[in-house]
């Protein structure tokens, strides 16, 4: 994840409160999205950004993922999304993901 | 719509790793930040040779020795393989090696901020004196170069940025200004190295493509550098500065920017500057941007795999009037990622690909090849971005079933039928759509493949003035001409039988004679066509320009100076046929300059004629002796020329009348004037003088530069010499007289012509007692302009200057004329100019 964004969900996190923020991903492969997921998480893998050892355990999830996909207006999902989610390896996503919540989320 | 074709493009990619290491941005940032880290301490060992670059599989598709899908034949990953034999040189274009390309940088250089070593420039010079297409005039740019102890001292100029080769540090480029930043060293840098990389792959598509430079009417760099200074941060103008040193003399040019989208901006604007007949011939280039070495380098090491962003890309196309053969840009299937479009992946395939088909009523099935951004896999995979062609493939593969298009079952069969191996280096605007553009040439051409579609995207964000996306894409078909039954009515080039158009409006013998002579040249199997009334000249230079016809015969043009036309006769009794160089128009202003241009101008005619080595002799006329010496040493300088003996018992390669009358041999040089009167004698002595009926007229006008096929008849020249004037004009179009010419004088060149000429002309003068030629004291930088001296002064002016010591040239700048001096000289110069009353 680039430092900017890092920065930007450091931020957010600390003026809402952590528990009160949920991180939607939209990156194109699982293991992307597996290492985006744990920099919001558990901490910057790489070392590089203002999340480096900070430890945030938000709620992240992917956009490809069901419990996304119930929250958002069918139509405009259709819209959007729907056509990344048949280029996407759906599956392989929803396992880094879920993988990733269940060691390091803390909400 | 008269669609305009895509009538080439050049490939060309310089492997330079010590840019990388010194210059890319991932290294230059990693260097301020982490000065000590593993991966500075690894790039090293992670470089490739040259070698390995050179035969590296993706790297030889870029320029054209190995097809897409015989690259997809090789396994991925693709580091660890070679091609056996591979070239540097490709149909394309080529793989430069680093130190040629420091060396033309410093060819590109015009302000002397790129200092080189001595011995390295002594060491790298012959290399690029073999390179098949720098031309001589580049060579003439080269620098001496510095001491070794200059370059490497330094302290002595603390602001440049070293060049390094092979750990050697073998030059600088230095800041072209002590404050500004848009001209500090490392933009100055970044700059040379996009226009001199811009230069030699404008050279491979002229060479490609095989237009004459001087008809290259536009030139658009759509490359990611800005040039200005800190008044014009990104003035440009990229485009032109390329043209000047590619030899585009009759080009001008602006820059288009759109990030990575920019490649296709202006393919597509080229092609609407054509199809509108604003210009005939366009050129697209994008240069290399050394910011981007080693982007990915990081993730490269990582994995253990060589730095595999070693090389600059860049890429060259050029955009004609259509040609009846290559493929047509088809501007009504355009897509167009608008402000309103929106940034979903669906959004922007749609407007790219689904919406510009459906107008035209096409699916995405109809199309046979996409070629969006080419990224070369084995580069992105390990940096963690995937296959981004495939990706692209299959996003245009989804938005088709939703559109109920295709079957999802189909989705992985259209991207293996409809796709293309990514292959490009990623270089930000080269991989995007623009990069299968060679290839779409020849499978189009070669009824492989009937249409393709080119996208390009750009990240407009990573600027700061928008969040928005952007691209465009834009439609190849195979030329729709190509089989269509009037062949007369498609633009000239390749066609079977060239158009010549005949514009005689005022003979003395009546407009029926020249009716007769086209109608005998197209019974004779030549295609003619008459252009009458009022205006027909006009028309007939419309008809030209426009490449509706291929060459013209007329009865007046007035040619530029430096083109004088070779007249073409049987001799008297004994019928051989005689080139005369020549008969009209004025190839020189100073007579012996005239004469050698005139034998050049003979020895093209007569090779576009078929006669492979033609022999030449020299009229035994005022300056035949200077003119014969000037030609010797052309001769002995490696511009061959075989020359004729007189017949006469005493020899000797001047040419007296009888020679003249036994044709001794096949290019007779005189001055125009006495060739005029030669060829009225030899065409008009069976009539008594009131008819010509002999020989092929006054022939084409040529020169150096000079494209426009027009041959000259005179008002008193008859229906057979018309007729033989259409064949003449028939067979030089054939016989390519444009390429001809243009390697002739490139050949002359190289010999030393252009000194030859100066030497003559400073002779001519000193004998004619004008003032004497001034010497121009040491070349010096010139960035201060002088304003206010008449422009009929200027020349003199200048040479005022150089008597007074101060180095000066003369330019047109923004409001008028200027003698340009070194800022340091400004109030000397002020001084003298105001003492000699050139300004007030």
């Amino acid at each position: 994840m680039d430092l900017e964004n890092q920065k930007r969900v450091k931020d957010i996190a600390e003026q809402f409160g952590p528990e009160n923020v949920v991180v939607v991903l939209g990156a194109a492969e699982g293991e992307a999205a597996g290492l985006a997921a744990e920099t919001v998480t558990a901490g910057d893998p790489t070392y590089a950004g203002p999340l480096a050892g900070v430890s945030l355990g938000l709620l992240v999830y992917h956009i490809c993922e069901p419990e996304m996909k119930e929250e958002v207006d069918a139509d405009i999902y259709d819209e959007q999304v729907s056509m990344m989610e048949m280029v996407l390896d759906v599956d392989e996503i929803i396992s880094e993901m879920t993988a990733i919540r269940e060691q390091y989320t803390k909400y | 719509m008269n669609n305009s074709v895509l009538k080439g493009a050049g490939y060309v990619l310089v492997h330079v790793p010590g840019m990388v290491t010194h210059h890319g941005t991932t290294q230059t940032t990693e260097r301020i930040v982490n000065p000590d880290s593993d991966y500075l301490k690894q790039l090293p060992e992670h470089m490739r040779s040259y070698e390995d670059c050179v035969a590296y599989p993706p790297n030889q598709t870029y320029i054209g020795n190995l097809s897409i899908e015989d690259l997809g034949e090789v396994p991925e990953p693709w580091y660890d393989k070679k091609i056996e034999g591979a070239d540097r040189f490709g149909p394309f274009g080529e793989i430069m090696p680093e130190d040629e390309f420091v060396l033309l940088m410093q060819i590109c250089d015009a302000f002397d901020l790129v200092h080189l070593d001595k011995s390295f420039v002594q060491q790298v010079r012959p290399k690029l004196e073999a390179h098949p297409l720098i031309t001589e005039t580049m060579l003439s740019l080269i620098k001496e170069g510095h001491d070794e102890a200059d370059i490497l001292d330094q302290e002595s100029h603390k602001a440049a940025l070293p060049i390094y080769i092979d750990g050697r540090m073998v030059g600088y480029v230095k800041q072209a200004h002590d404050l500004d930043v848009n001209l500090s060293a490392h933009v100055i840098f970044e700059n040379l190295a996009s226009k001199a990389s811009s230069v030699v792959t404008v050279l491979h598509l002229l060479n490609n493509s095989g237009i004459d430079p001087a008809a290259v009417e536009y030139v658009i760099d759509c490359s990611e550098e800005a040039c200005g200074d800190m008044n014009q941060r990104g003035g440009g103008n990229f485009a032109k500065a390329t043209a000047e040193i590619a030899g585009l003399s009759g080009a001008t040019g602006s820059d288009t920017r759109g990030f990575c989208a920019a490649p296709a901006h202006a393919v597509v604007e080229a092609s609407a500057l054509v199809t509108s007949g604003a210009f005939k011939n366009v050129v697209v280039v994008g240069g290399g941007s050394t910011a981007k070495l080693g982007m990915n380098g990081k993730d490269h090491i990582k994995k253990g795999l060589p730095l595999l962003e070693d090389c600059l890309g860049c890429f060259a196309a050029l955009i004609s009037e259509n040609d009846g053969a290559s493929p047509e840009i088809n501007l009504d299937i355009l897509g167009r990622h608008t402000v309103g479009t929106g940034s979903s992946p669906q959004a922007v395939i749609e407007s790219l690909v689904t919406r510009p088909l459906a107008s035209a009523g096409l699916t995405i099935t109809d199309v046979d090849k996409y070629s969006p951004e080419m990224q070369n896999p084995d580069i992105t995979k390990p940096a963690g971005a995937g296959d981004v062609p495939e990706a692209n493939y299959k996003m245009i593969a989804a938005l088709g079933v939703k559109l109920g298009q295709i079957e999802r079952s189909d989705l992985p069969q259209f991207v293996k039928d409809h796709g293309l191996k990514g292959f490009a280096p990623t270089q930000g605007h080269i991989p995007s759509g623009v990069p299968y553009l060679g290839f779409a040439r020849e499978s189009l051409m070669e009824g492989r493949t009937k249409n393709a579609m080119i996208i390009g995207k750009g990240s407009l964000f990573l600027g700061r003035m928008t969040n928005q996306f952007d691209g465009i894409s834009f439609f190849l078909q195979a030329n729709t001409k190509k089989d269509a039954a009037d062949v007369a009515a498609a633009p000239a080039v390749i066609r079977d039988v060239p158009v010549i158009g005949v514009s005689v409006p005022d003979s003395e013998l009546g407009e029926e004679a020249v009716r007769a002579a086209v109608e005998q040249a197209n019974r004779s199997g030549y295609r003619a066509t008459l252009i009458e009334g009022a205006h027909c000249l006009e028309q007939m230079d419309e008809w030209i320009q426009s490449g509706k016809i291929d060459a013209a015969v007329a009865a007046h043009y007035a040619f530029p100076i430096g083109v004088s036309t070779v007249g073409r006769i049987q001799t008297p009794a004994l019928g051989k046929e005689l080139f005369i160089a020549t008969t009209t128009g004025t190839s020189a202003t100073d007579r012996a300059e005239a004469l050698v241009r005139n034998a050049i101008a003979g020895i093209v005619a007569a090779k576009s004629c078929g006669i492979e080595n033609p022999s030449v002799g020299i009229a035994n006329i005022e300056g035949g002796r200077q003119c014969e010496r000037m030609l010797n040493a052309l001769s002995e300088n490696g511009y061959p020329i075989r020359f004729a003996g007189s017949a006469r018992s005493d020899g000797g390669l001047l040419m007296r009348g009888n020679d003249l009358l036994q044709a001794t041999a096949d290019v007779m040089v005189m001055d125009s004037l006495t060739g005029n009167l030669m060829m009225k004698v030899l065409s008009a002595f069976t009539t008594g003088g009131g008819v010509e009926t002999i020989g092929y007229g006054y022939g084409p006008g040529i020169g150096e530069g000079y494209s426009k096929k027009i041959l000259i008849v005179s008002r008193a020249s008859g229906t057979p010499v018309i007729a033989n004037a259409i064949a003449y004009a028939s067979q030089i179009v054939e016989g390519n007289l444009s390429g001809i010419a243009r390697s002739e004088y490139e050949k002359a060149h190289k010999a030393g012509l252009s000194g030859l000429i100066e030497a003559a002309r400073q002779k001519d003068r000193a004998s004619d007692g004008e003032r004497p030629a001034v010497a121009a004291p040491p070349k010096e930088v010139c960035t201060e302009e002088i304003h206010g001296v008449e422009v009929m002064d200027l020349e003199e002016a200048v040479e005022v200057l150089w008597a007074a010591g101060v180095y000066a040239e003369s330019g047109m700048g923004c409001t008028g004329p200027v003698v340009m001096i070194n800022e340091a000289r400004s109030e000397q110069a002020h001084a003298v100019l105001r003492e000699k009353g050139y300004i007030s």
